[in-house]
């Protein structure tokens, strides 16, 4: 706050004072007084009005200056309340309360919406645990009357499967709440599970698979990171090229603060300027705008998310017509080893 | 037999398991009601529990806890709850598997055997099976016959152990493929013509050569 701004606000006060000085002169010359007294009397009025506005300016400038600094300081902007103190001038007053019930107010409404986010979340939760029981059972059925046709069946269910699955993390990604758990955790195992889950499209698109050097322990939830996988070995599978043998590579490394996964195919991989954006919801590229592909631009944006809530960082590399790799990054900071 | 029970609320697929599972070899039976699960589970004492989570009246978490308390039998939890959280706890509250729905059928069985070879130490399941020309060891992969014996690899052991429990049916190449995948011997193509072509060396080296015949197109067929 600048003085030159704050005095603006003061001049129809200064300019009365003015007029009120030169109505006590006008008044003054009636009378046979000293000249002393006829210079006296302005030049104290005028004193005592500098230092109490003076006195005014200061006090205002601490508060502003203190609450804009905070506010562009403060990441979270609406805690701006609960940090600067309320000021002893009434306007500063006025404003400090106003902002306050404005604040409590928007928190109600923020938090309203959280509820009802966390509401649909347990609810599609509890929806997606439902909808496991009759395919759990219709794939006992299929077991117990193997044919051509429940074959098929059961391809398509496998689908549903993972499109429920790709539901039930999304509804865990999009909320603030700890919905993970972290532990100490083979990175065979996850890569056997995540493998075997996806055997099906791997053996009927006839890939073979190169693992090695995965026996190394990391600190993640395995459930969410199996289904990372997943979504990336599903990938890898849909996107190969048809003319020579489709190959899948996965293998890690131990770095000094982290070990890092590699999942490497040969397909037809992404062109150039699309790289960037995978990882974008909704993005479907070129790739995936192809007939058959069927590609909702979910899976990735999704693998990005958890990724992020966990603490991983994922990164895609490709060069088309050549192959893409993806490498998860977990850290191996010492502060995780606790849990 | 061995005894399995499946404590399921849901009708039908408790009663599509029972099939699959007697179909195995097992003995299966299950719970109708759901008032007094746990006396009813330690009345029936099975080899092994399939233990839903999800049931009336009561928390399956919670029934494990209790059986554990008293007796020793596999239990298996199968539930459609996948959090890590669900699992660590039922792991923790005695349950010797866990297995979230929809399962795989495979995966299922192949817990039930291994957990029952575990916990029936009285029958001592045999190392050796009888394949009438030839005698698989399962203990050291070999295959004898007339006092000559012969290793195999773990590969080639799988494929015959899976025709042999398949025998005079015919066998697609998926369906060795996914037989080995399961137990995560993760092979393609080639290597499993490569493992078929050593295991008929192997076979002829018996002078069992004609046993493994090939169906162009087809698969192949382990004749009796």
């Amino acid at each position: 706050m600048k003085f030159k701004n704050f005095f603006k606000d003061k001049i129809i006060t200064t300019t009365l004072l003015l007029f009120a000085i030169l109505a006590i002169e006008i008044f003054l010359i009636a009378y046979p007084i000293a000249n002393f007294i006829r210079i006296y009397i302005p030049i104290i009025i005028i004193v005592l009005y500098i230092i109490g506005i003076t006195i005014e300016y200061l006090a205002k400038k601490q508060f502003y200056t203190n609450l804009i600094m905070t506010l562009e300081e403060l990441e979270d902007k609406y805690l701006i309340t609960e940090i600067v103190k309320s000021p002893n001038f009434i306007e500063g007053k006025i404003l400090s309360n106003s902002l306050q019930q404005i604040n409590k107010s928007m928190i109600e409404n923020v938090n309203k919406y959280k509820y009802m986010l966390e509401d649909y979340k347990e609810y599609i939760e509890l929806w997606i645990h439902e909808i496991k029981m009759p395919i759990a059972t219709s794939k006992m059925v299929i077991e117990n009357n193997k044919n051509e046709v429940t074959k098929s069946i059961d391809e398509e269910l496998e689908k549903i499967e993972n499109y429920i699955e790709q539901a039930l993390f999304y509804a865990r990604s999009s909320t603030v709440e700890k919905d993970y758990y972290i532990r100490k955790t083979s990175l065979q195992n996850i890569v056997n599970e995540s493998i075997k889950k996806n055997k099906n499209i791997l053996i009927a698109e006839k890939i073979s698979l190169n693992i090695h050097d995965i026996e190394k322990e990391v600190n993640t939830d395995s459930k969410w990171i199996v289904f990372i996988l997943n979504q990336i070995i599903q990938n890898s599978a849909k996107y190969m090229k048809s003319e020579e043998p489709s190959q899948i590579e996965i293998y890690a490394k131990q770095a000094k603060e982290n070990v890092i996964l590699y999942i490497k195919d040969n397909g037809i991989g992404i062109k150039k300027g699309e790289i960037t954006r995978v990882f974008e919801k909704g993005f479907t590229g070129t790739n995936g705008r192809e007939a058959n592909k069927k590609s909702t631009g979910i899976g990735l944006y999704l693998c990005k998310k958890l990724c992020d809530k966990l603490g991983i960082s994922i990164e895609l590399n490709s060069v088309q017509n050549e192959g893409t790799e993806v490498r998860l990054v977990f850290p191996k900071g010492s502060y995780v080893d606790i849990t | 037999m061995q005894k399995i029970l499946i404590v399921e609320d849901d009708e039908k697929l408790r009663n599509e398991l029972k099939i699959f599972l007697e179909k195995n070899g097992y003995e299966v039976e299950s719970l109708e009601t759901f008032n007094n699960t746990i006396e009813d589970i330690l009345n029936i004492n099975p080899d092994l529990v399939l233990l839903d989570i999800n049931l009336p009246n009561v928390d399956g978490q919670y029934v494990c806890k209790e059986i554990r308390k008293i007796s020793n039998m596999g239990i298996i939890i199968v539930t459609s709850r996948d959090s890590e959280i669900d699992e660590l706890l039922s792991i923790n509250y005695g349950a010797d598997h866990y297995i979230t729905k929809p399962y795989n059928i495979q995966i299922l069985l192949a817990k039930i055997a291994s957990l029952l070879r575990r916990t029936d130490l009285s029958a001592e399941t045999s190392d050796k099976i009888d394949a009438k020309d030839f005698i698989i060891n399962t203990s050291n992969s070999t295959i004898e016959k007339q006092g000559k014996v012969i290793e195999l690899t773990k590969n080639e052991y799988k494929i015959l152990k899976y025709l042999v429990q398949n025998r005079e049916k015919i066998v697609s190449r998926e369906e060795i493929m996914d037989c080995l995948w399961e137990t995560e011997s993760f092979i393609d193509d080639n290597t499993l013509t490569v493992n078929i072509t050593r295991l008929r060396n192997k076979l002829e080296e018996l002078n069992l050569k004609e046993l493994l015949e090939t169906r162009r197109g087809q698969g192949y067929i382990l004749r009796k």
